[in-house]
């Protein structure tokens, strides 16, 4: 009988979790280890975050849905890697701290036969003075809406800014990223619509003031590089695309900009040219900036060898190629396919959790040698692939060791995103676009990177319509319920 | 003045495109959005299809 090991229960981990252990069935163990009792559907986070939306309606119960599949659930972070075993003993392991309330701190060995990490980012608040409480959490002078809990918190500051607003105080919002090297610039932009939407309903639209910031050298990067889609007939930059949205709404924007402290009511940045400045605010939604969750990995003698594994910014290095190379020698196939560590083919990363091989966006640094420059996207759709993929991999090497790697690069990968401008069944809208693939291939596809037969973009009802479906269609698919290996990741 | 000429007052916005009256309204038209919403899951799938 062989045991997988999945850290991390969120859309990749969760993915690679059930496939595998429905395809396995009862001949080997399926183990999922994460800190979270609970799945959330991060992209309707942002309706949450505005009051459309509660924390039940996006979060769900880990425990019944993982008994029911026969996956063997441990409420726990997983803290270090042993690939290598200890001495004595070859059997790879891996440490982890209960977090649940029962066994809180206790800690525990897990063998493993095949170990996947999808731990997904740390929302590495602290990267940017201020931002952050100084203790790895978030701080008091701005809100967030990576997690349910935060998107509730937000809505909460949301509806005092709403009430000044209706009391005849001005109010100011900004919304955007909290450090050069953010990525998710998509649900900011998300959260920036639906808060002016919301003000429009409330009728206070006129009494706030709303300006995003963001680390994006033009508007519409999105930690892509823009593409280009087909809008209307035309093949369009996402610069226009965006530029057109946050002109119609009213939204100014600052971009290239990294903001580098945080204080009460302030947001201090560094912009690609030197300029410092400050943007005051009433009310702030800046994205932190991801790293790996900080996993460490130690040798048979219990020396350090976290590095051999790890990049440095925490993620899991896999079958990318790492080689330093200017950005005018980056490559398609500089992409990982089978998300495999190089050194130890039985451990995998999948989603947030695998190193990229470099950004995608062409990188930037401010004339003060400040990075600034979006860090690739690597959510949702691809991530589900990449579960998929290898949960698949690693059920055919359980049978043969031997088995060629099922692949899935984002280089040949699409991904559907649907971006809310505002919730509504009859007034709600959405840029319902498509990129394929994601990751550019100019060799292929010389001038825009990608296929614009399969690339494009429309805001509209429509688009509100499907992201309301797919927030229903991905929870019933999270939640195990009939037919859900139908609904593609 | 016209909503889609109005923001062009601020300068930064000079440089782009905003919808008109007929486009806004049709971006929430109901039948002409089910149309769209067909038409979008159509190309959606496709790029669904060509992923897996």
């Amino acid at each position: 009988m062989a045991r997988l090991i999945v850290m991390g229960g969120g859309v990749s981990g969760h993915t690679t979790a059930t496939f595998a252990k429905k395809w396995l069935g009862k001949d080997h163990e399926v183990v999922v280890v994460t800190p979270n009792s609970q799945w959330n559907w991060i992209p309707s986070n942002i309706w949450v975050g505005v009051g459309q939306m509660t924390k039940e309606e996006v979060v769900f119960p880990l425990a019944p849905v993982y008994e029911k599949a026969g996956i063997d659930y441990r409420q726990a972070k997983a803290v270090s890697i042993h690939p290598d075993g200890k001495e004595g003993d070859d059997t790879p392991y891996i440490t982890i701290e209960y977090t649940s309330s029962d066994k809180a701190g206790q800690t525990e060995e897990v063998t493993y036969d095949y170990l996947v990490n999808a731990t997904g980012p740390k929302l590495n608040f602290d990267a940017t003075p201020g931002l952050g409480n100084g203790e790895g959490q978030m701080g008091s002078h701005t809100v967030s809406v990576c997690t349910a809990d935060h998107a509730t918190h937000a809505n909460e500051e949301l509806q005092k800014i709403f009430d000044k607003a209706k009391a005849g105080e001005k109010q100011k919002i900004l919304v955007g990223t909290g450090h050069g090297m953010c990525t998710c610039q998509g649900a900011a932009f998300e959260y920036i619509f639906n808060i002016e939407h919301e003000a429009k309903k409330a009728g206070v639209r006129d009494m706030i003031e709303i300006k995003w910031i963001s680390n994006e050298s033009f508007l519409g990067d999105f930690g892509m590089g823009g593409l280009h889609m087909k809008v209307g007939g035309y093949v369009v930059s996402s610069k226009l695309f965006a530029e057109s949205l946050f002109a119609e709404r009213d939204v100014p924007w600052l971009i290239g900009a990294h903001v580098n402290k945080v204080e009460n009511g302030k947001a201090h940045y560094e912009l690609l040219d030197g300029t410092m400045g400050v943007e005051e605010f009433d009310f702030a939604m800046l994205i932190p900036p991801f790293a790996g969750v900080g996993l460490k990995a130690y040798a048979k003698d219990g020396s350090d060898m976290t590095d051999k594994i790890i990049a440095p910014n925490g993620f899991m290095k896999v079958d990318a190629d790492y080689t330093p190379k200017p950005y005018e020698e980056w490559k398609a196939s500089d992409w990982p396919r089978t998300y495999q560590n190089p050194d130890y083919p039985n451990m995998f990363a999948a989603g947030i959790a695998f190193a990229p091989p470099h950004l995608i966006s062409k990188p930037m640094q401010s004339v003060n040698g400040t990075p600034i420059n979006p860090t690739p996207p690597r959510t949702g759709m691809p991530a589900g692939i990449i579960g998929k993929a290898v949960a698949y991999t690693i059920c055919d090497m359980i049978k043969d060791p031997n088995a060629k790697p099922h692949e899935a690069s984002m280089a040949e990968m699409g991904a559907a995103c649907v971006a809310s401008a505002g919730k509504g069944l009859t007034t709600g809208t959405a840029a319902a676009m498509t990129v394929y693939p994601v990751v550019p291939d100019f060799e292929k596809y010389p001038g825009t990177g990608r296929d614009t037969d399969y690339t494009f973009g429309e805001i509209g009802l429509a688009g509100h319509w499907i992201k309301h479906i797919l927030h229903h269609m991905f929870i019933w698919k999270a939640k195990l319920k009939p037919a859900w290996t139908l609904i593609p990741e | 003045m016209k909503q889609e000429e109005k923001n062009f007052e601020q300068g930064q916005f000079t440089l782009t495109m905003i919808p008109g009256s007929f486009a806004r309204k049709m971006r929430t038209c109901i039948l002409w959005q089910a149309f769209r919403f067909a038409v979008i899951n159509i190309k959606m799938l496709v790029v669904v299809s060509k992923s897996h």
